[in-house]
Parts: C-alpha cells; sequence; structure tokens
C-alpha cells in the first residue's frame, strides 16, 4: 500500500514554543487517520501545511508522492478540504457558493451534490449569511466530498453538527474509504474517531505523541472501579496494588482507577467479604486526558 | 467597559485624528505664503480666494474671514473634515451596529446581561469619546498651524471642536440608526452611505442654490456650516448646535427602539417569504467564469457606484449654468474660462466634473479592495486556494475585474456627463472626452495597485494605507503648487498625475507614472501573494 500522506520533520514554529515541531507522520492510501488533539496543539496547523495555506519553517510534506508547497495546485486537485473555522460567503446562496468554488475547481457532478444535499439535508437555496452553524458545517462538507477527491483532509468536521447529521457523516466517511479515499480527520472528541478510524495519531503541545491503532487505544483505557464491602476494608493492598489508583474510600465502598489489567486488583480483594463489584468504562475522552496527564512528551514516529 | 469600547475605535482615532490634525496644521502654515503680509496682498489673495471658493463649492463650504488665518483654516481644513467625517461614521456607524453582529460580539455582551439600551448607550459614548479625541486633535491642529501669526482664543477653537465633534457624532448616530434597517452589514454600509452622501449633497447644492435653503436645514453639514466661530467676528449657530445634538441623542434613542423590535442579525422588518422552494434554481452561470464570477459577487457595489456616478455626473452638469454665470461675472476667472474661445462650460466640466469623476473612481477602488482584505479575514480566500488554482491567478483575476469595474463606471459617467452636457447646450467634443475617460482607468488602478499590495501584504491596513494616499495626494496637489514645490514632489500625488485631459491634452509624464505603478503594485503584490500565510 502506497502513501497517501507523508511528513518528514515537519516544522512550523511560531515562536515561545507555539506551533509544530519534527512532524513525522505517514497515512496509508484508504485508510482513516484520525488527528487527535486538544486546542491548540497543532492539529491546524499541520493541516494548512498540508494544504500549502501556510510555509513550514524546515521540513516538508507530501501528498500522493507530491510536495504540499512546490506542488501545491496538483496536491489539491487530489484534495477536499473542510476547514476548522467556516469562511463568511456573506450573501451568496448555497447553491451560489457551489457553483463559485466548483467552477474554480473544474466543475461539478449537480446530481452528486443534490445527492450529497439531500444525505445532509442542505437547503441550497438559502444565503449563507442565514445558515445556522451546523448548516454551514453541512455546505463545507459538501464543497468537500463534491469531487470525489482521492484524499478527504478534515478539520474538525462534525462541529456544529446535530446527531443524526453527525451518523450520516460518518456513513459518508465509510463509504468514501470503502471506493478507495484516504480520509486524514481532525478531532478533539474521541468518540468521533472511535466511529470511523483506523489509525490515531495524538498530538499534543505541537509534538505528535503517539500512533496507534484504535485497537491499541483501547488497551490503555482505564476502569473506574466500585467495590462495595461487608467486613473489613483492604486499604493497603488495594493502595498497593500494580495500576490501581485514586482509592477513595466512603462508608463500606471503595472507588479506585484501575488502568491495564485487572489480575492486580482481583489478588488484592482474595480473602475479603466483597458485597457489590461494579465497573465502569470511562469514555475515550476520560482516557485521552489521563493518557495526556501520564504520558511522557516524547514525540513519536509513524 | 469603556476602555474596552474606547479600544474599538483605536484606528479611527489614529488615522482619522492625524487626518484632521496635520489638515489644520498644514492649511495654518501655508496660510503666511499664500494671503502675504501687508494689507494689499491679503485684498488680493481674498479676491482670488472667494472666486477660488465658489469653484469649489462642491466640496468645500463657502468661506468667510479669508483676511485671517483663522477663517482660512476653518474654509481650507475644517471646512474639507466633513468628507472624513463622513467615511468614519459609515464604516464606525455600520460596524458598531452589524459587523459586531456578525462577528458575534453582541450576541456574548448581550448574553454578559447587557441590556439592549445600555448597549446602545455604550456605543454611543464610546465613539462619542474617540469623536471627541479626533476634534480636539484639529483643534490641537489649529493651534499649531496658527503658532507665531495669529492668536486663536480658546473659547473660540472651543466653538468649532464642539460643532465639529457633533457634527460627527451626529452622522455616526444617523448610520447607526439606518443599519438598524436591513439584515447585514453591507446593507447598513449601502444604507449609511446614502443617508450621508444624501445630506451631504443636499448642502452642497443648497450652497450654490439659495433655493434650497429651506430643504438643507434638514442637513447635519447645514448646521456644521452654520458656525463659524473659529473665525475673528465668526459665531456659534446656537440653533445648529442644538439640532446636532438633538441628532445625536434622538437617533440614539430610536436606534435603542429599533434594536429591541428586531432579532440579532435580523432585518427590522421581515417581508412575507414565499413558499419555501429547497433546492430549486440554479446559481448564475457567471459564477462559472472568472472575473465574471467576481463581478458576480461585487454586482451591488458596482451598481451602486455605477448610480452613484451618474448621478454625480447629471448633479454636477446641470448646476454649471448658474455656478459658470457667477464665476463669469469675476473678472479674474473671465479669461480663464473663455480662453481661446472655449465653451466655458467645457472648461467648468473639464475642471470640476472630472475632479470629482477622480474622487468618486478612486472611491470605488477602495471599496473593491476594502472586499479583497475582507475576503481575506473572512476565510473565503483561504476557501479558494484551498482548490487547485494558483495564487498568482488570483491577483490576476481580482486586477482583471477591478480593470473592468473601473471601465464600466468611467464609461457610466462620461455617457452621463455627454447627455447631461447636451441638455443645458455645452459642446463637448467627443474626442476629449474620450480621452478623460480612458485616462480614468489607469487612475483609479493606481489606487487598486496600491491596495492590491497591501491586502497582500497586510489585509487588515490596506484600506488605512489607501486612505492615507488619497489624503496624501490631496494635500500634494492641493498645497505643492501654492507653496512651490517642485513637479517630482507634486507628481507623488496621484491627482496630480491625472492632469486635465478634456482641456490640456494627455499628460504623458502622469500617465506613464500610472501605468508604472499599476504594473509594479499588482507585480509585487503577486510575488507577496505567493509567499504570504493564510492563517485562516
Amino acid at each position: 500500500m502506497s502513501s497517501a500522506i507523508t511528513t518528514e520533520k515537519l516544522t512550523k514554529d511560531y515562536g515561545s514554543g507555539r506551533g509544530l515541531f519534527d512532524l513525522d507522520l505517514e497515512v496509508q492510501e484508504g485508510e482513516v487517520f484520525g488527528y487527535l488533539g486538544p486546542n491548540g496543539a497543532g492539529k491546524s496547523t499541520t493541516i494548512r501545511l498540508l494544504m500549502g495555506l501556510i510555509h513550514p519553517t524546515r521540513g516538508r510534506a507530501e501528498v500522493f508522492g507530491l510536495d504540499c508547497q512546490r506542488q501545491a495546485v496538483e496536491v489539491k486537485k487530489q484534495l477536499g478540504y473542510v476547514p476548522g473555522e467556516h469562511p463568511d460567503f456573506g450573501g451568496l446562496r448555497g447553491r451560489e457558493v457551489v457553483a463559485y468554488l466548483g467552477a474554480m475547481a473544474g466543475g461539478v457532478d449537480r446530481a452528486w451534490v443534490k445527492s450529497l444535499c439531500g444525505r445532509l439535508k442542505l437547503d441550497q437555496s438559502q444565503r449563507f449569511r442565514e445558515y445556522s452553524s451546523g448548516n454551514k458545517q453541512k455546505l463545507l462538507l459538501v464543497l468537500a466530498f463534491m469531487h470525489k477527491p482521492r484524499l478527504l483532509v478534515l478539520d474538525e468536521p462534525t462541529s456544529g453538527l446535530d446527531p443524526l447529521n453527525q451518523q450520516e457523516f460518518y456513513t459518508m466517511v465509510r463509504e468514501a474509504r470503502d471506493q478507495g479515499t484516504t480520509v486524514f480527520l481532525s478531532s478533539h472528541i474521541l468518540s468521533e474517531v472511535e466511529h470511523v478510524c483506523d489509525r490515531v495519531g495524538i498530538i499534543r503541545a505541537g509534538k505528535l505523541v503517539r500512533v496507534a491503532s484504535l485497537a491499541e487505544l483501547h488497551d490503555i483505557r482505564l476502569h473506574r472501579v466500585e467495590i462495595e464491602f461487608a467486613g473489613e476494608l483492604p486499604l493497603e493492598r488495594l493502595r498497593a496494588a500494580d495500576g490501581v489508583s485514586d482509592v477513595t474510600v466512603e462508608d463500606h465502598r471503595v472507588r479506585c482507577v484501575v488502568k491495564g489489567a485487572f489480575a492486580p486488583l482481583l489478588e488484592a480483594l482474595a480473602g475479603t467479604q466483597v458485597v457489590n463489584l461494579s465497573s465502569h468504562e470511562p469514555t475515550l475522552e476520560e482516557t485521552f486526558l489521563e493518557y495526556y496527564a501520564t504520558t511522557s512528551m516524547e514525540p513519536a514516529t509513524c | 467597559m469603556l476602555r474596552y469600547g474606547f479600544r474599538l475605535h483605536r484606528w479611527g482615532i489614529l488615522g482619522f485624528g492625524l487626518v484632521s490634525f496635520l489638515s489644520a496644521t498644514a492649511q495654518g502654515a501655508a496660510y503666511v505664503k499664500l494671503a502675504g503680509t501687508t494689507p494689499a496682498e491679503k485684498a488680493v489673495f481674498v479676491k482670488t480666494m472667494t472666486a477660488l471658493a465658489f469653484q469649489l463649492s462642491y466640496f468645500l463650504p463657502l468661506p468667510r474671514h479669508l483676511d485671517t488665518l483663522s477663517g482660512y483654516v476653518l474654509w481650507r481644513a475644517w471646512g474639507t473634515l466633513p468628507l472624513v467625517i463622513i467615511f468614519w461614521a459609515i464604516v464606525a456607524g455600520s460596524g458598531a451596529a452589524r459587523a459586531d453582529e456578525d462577528r458575534l460580539l453582541v450576541e456574548s455582551w448581550l448574553a454578559s446581561r447587557l441590556s439592549r439600551a445600555r448597549l446602545v448607550a455604550w456605543r454611543f459614548a464610546t465613539f462619542g469619546l474617540a469623536a471627541f479625541a479626533m476634534a480636539a486633535l484639529a483643534g490641537a491642529g489649529t493651534l499649531l498651524g496658527a503658532a507665531g501669526i495669529e492668536t486663536i482664543g480658546l473659547d473660540r477653537l472651543g466653538g468649532q471642536v464642539l460643532t465639529l465633534w457633533l457634527l460627527t457624532v451626529a452622522c455616526f448616530g444617523l448610520v447607526y440608526l439606518v443599519s438598524q434597517v436591513p439584515g447585514s452589514k453591507r446593507g447598513a454600509q449601502v444604507a449609511g452611505t446614502l443617508l450621508l452622501l444624501g445630506l451631504y449633497l443636499l448642502q452642497v447644492a443648497a450652497r450654490t442654490q439659495p433655493s434650497l435653503d429651506n430643504l438643507a436645514w434638514i442637513s447635519p453639514f447645514h448646521w456644521y456650516e452654520a458656525t463659524d466661530v473659529l473665525a475673528v467676528g465668526g459665531g456659534l449657530s446656537s440653533a445648529g448646535t442644538a439640532l446636532s445634538a438633538i441628532a445625536f441623542v434622538g437617533s440614539g434613542v430610536l436606534a435603542w427602539l429599533a434594536f429591541e423590535r428586531r432579532d440579532l442579525r435580523g432585518p427590522l422588518f421581515r417581508l412575507p417569504r414565499p413558499a419555501s422552494r429547497a433546492g430549486e434554481g440554479r446559481a448564475s452561470p457567471l459564477l462559472g467564469w472568472p472575473v465574471a464570477r467576481e463581478l458576480y459577487r461585487l454586482r451591488w457595489i458596482v451598481l451602486w457606484w455605477a448610480a452613484g456616478v451618474a448621478g454625480m455626473a447629471f448633479l454636477m452638469v446641470g448646476i454649471a449654468h448658474g455656478v459658470v454665470d457667477a464665476l463669469l461675472a469675476l473678472p479674474g476667472l473671465r479669461g480663464l474660462l473663455t480662453r481661446a474661445g472655449t465653451d466655458p462650460y467645457r472648461v467648468y466640466i473639464g475642471i470640476y466634473w472630472f475632479s470629482i469623476a477622480q474622487a468618486l473612481l478612486a472611491g470605488f477602488a477602495i471599496h473593491v479592495v476594502s472586499g479583497w482584505a475582507a475576503d481575506d479575514g473572512e476565510g473565503v480566500l483561504s476557501a479558494e486556494l484551498s482548490l487547485p488554482r494558483h495564487r498568482w491567478s488570483v491577483m490576476l483575476e481580482r486586477a482583471a475585474t477591478v480593470l473592468v469595474g473601473v471601465v464600466l463606471l468611467a464609461v457610466v459617467g462620461s455617457v452621463s456627463t455627454a447627455i447631461a452636457a447636451g441638455q443645458i447646450g455645452a459642446t463637448l467634443d467627443s474626442a476629449g472626452v474620450l480621452r478623460a475617460t480612458a485616462l480614468l482607468v489607469p487612475f483609479a488602478l493606481t489606487f487598486a495597485a496600491v491596495g492590491a499590495v497591501g491586502s497582500a501584504w497586510w489585509p487588515r491596513a490596506a484600506v488605512g494605507v489607501l486612505g492615507l494616499l488619497v489624503f496624501a495626494s490631496y494635500l500634494d496637489s492641493g498645497l505643492g503648487p501654492v507653496l512651490g514645490w517642485p513637479d517630482w514632489l507634486l507628481n507623488l500625488s496621484v491627482f496630480q498625475l491625472y492632469g486635465t485631459p478634456l482641456l490640456s491634452g494627455i499628460y504623458w509624464t502622469g500617465l506613464w507614472a500610472m501605468v508604472a505603478v499599476v504594473v509594479v503594485g499588482f507585480g509585487a503584490a503577486t510575488l507577496l501573494m505567493e509567499r504570504r500565510e493564510l492563517s485562516r
């Protein structure tokens, strides 16, 4: 399988530690790659570098073997793009925006656009400034998908969409992948990447800190456990158990966090009178936050 | 809160304050050179300037007390400030009423428990402070220009500063009020422009047509000109002062009532909509073609400017009889207007109408450049460049679009002039009109080229830079000949480069200079566009 996106030591240094630093990344053709990070981590900077909208301080980025700076126009012939912020097309109607940008990209298939608008329930006859932010986002999705590109670069694409339209969007991404389209999707919502991504890169403070498959990411999940005891509480053993942390006590109930395997916890509970035990799997969000809180900042390479 | 509001106007205070300060200082400093020092020299000066003032009545009030520095500064500096104020009031009034809503600032202010009444009061108060800073700078400039030549009492200066301040805030209030009616920022700008230009032109017409006096009293510019307290022997118009204050406060109250009634980001009145036709209809085929698609986006702007140019052409040529007949009564000007047997109306149209046409086309170019800057700030440029198109093609399309727009306006203006001239019986040679029209194109493109550099380099500053260029060109062409500046310095003024093609043929040096600026400007803008980064 060939690479859709390749970056080597890609850096955009805005000074004062802000920007993107030494990004080495490879996204395979046909995969859906989630690019995760909190606000200000460098996700949009990476995407703008891929789009040739800004210039790198050093390093390089390629899309389908084409240099994103020197061959920006050729690169963009392969791309569909959703920006992180809505452009303001003012008084132009939805269909006028499609016609305006569609013509710049060499024309569009009207039937396909109509089908996309139908799926997302977008009224093209409204003026852009009268659209709700959700409808503006839908229009941006239509603009990205309308040329059936080889690569979709989507910067927080579900921002402002209601749950029904989010589901429709996920279906559209899966369909695109099934047809061989590569998707590079940035998000700070982990549940979003759970729906559609094959692999995930986590970026923090401008540095890629981990690249993993979704299954690998699940392995580092945490569990919040609540145990109710009838007799004495084995607090010392619980606190000493591997992977167990944040132990708190309330009457006969103990709450703790278990990271990784359950075996050390079960060993600590041996011989005690457990009345009830419940385990709550935290959201990927919480895993993400915990990961950021505990993981070193050594950059990852993919 | 007040500090933040004041901060919103910081660029306005700096830019317009600087213009008013420099204008007042420069005119004051030039007075002695112009008027001389002996009573005989001053008498000649007053006579000449009075005649000149009549010619300039389309853009300057009629002068009083020209035998004093303060009277001259009141005419030349304070008399031109209303044009600056119109521009500021439109930008600030429509911005406070609508642009800040588009930026969701108003929503967040109202969400923070600020009532609509307090919000309106806050905007008026902060602009009032900003306007006071600008008016005070005009006063300071006047004192500086008069230093060592004439003593200007603080009571007289204070009265004039008060009048200027009241004009500024009244204009702001009126624009803020009419901005409540349409549902968009651009609609507010158009409504504000039409209102203020209409009121201004009414006063302009009334300067030479006394029959319009009964109507002109509704114009705040009429109230402004009623006060000449700065000049020795002048006075403060209490009626004008009171009307200005009433306009300011009254427009604030009415704007508040309108603001209470309407939805955020919505028009004041909603017209019933036809039943939904979701998905129906097709986009204009013009959107499929380079240049045509940009003109389609600018279609309302081009139409409004075309209507303005045509209207001004008919107005200026229409009042030619009154103005020219008055000028012919002055021996000093009779010779100029009838030189070599030329039709005096042709001379008038050649000098005055084409001067106005220059200003209008420069205004159009600046308007288009402000759209380029907005495209950048609003993410439209990024959206375009995320498509497979070269950056140079964006600049090429911009240049071609503004060229087509300027040609269109120049033709509309000249055709209107020819028709209006025919109606008053003036004879215009078609070759001369064609020449003057054609030269308007490189003239306006010169501003567009400088604007292109600004919008590619620092979009937020592009319009400000162009405004400074217009102001510097005006000062250069206005003061340079009087102060005996060398040709090369005079030729830095774009107005000077245009010349008087209807009367004296093409000024080739000026033409080549303009062409050079256009080529170099758009070339530099293309290079800058290739290098620049798009943050949104």
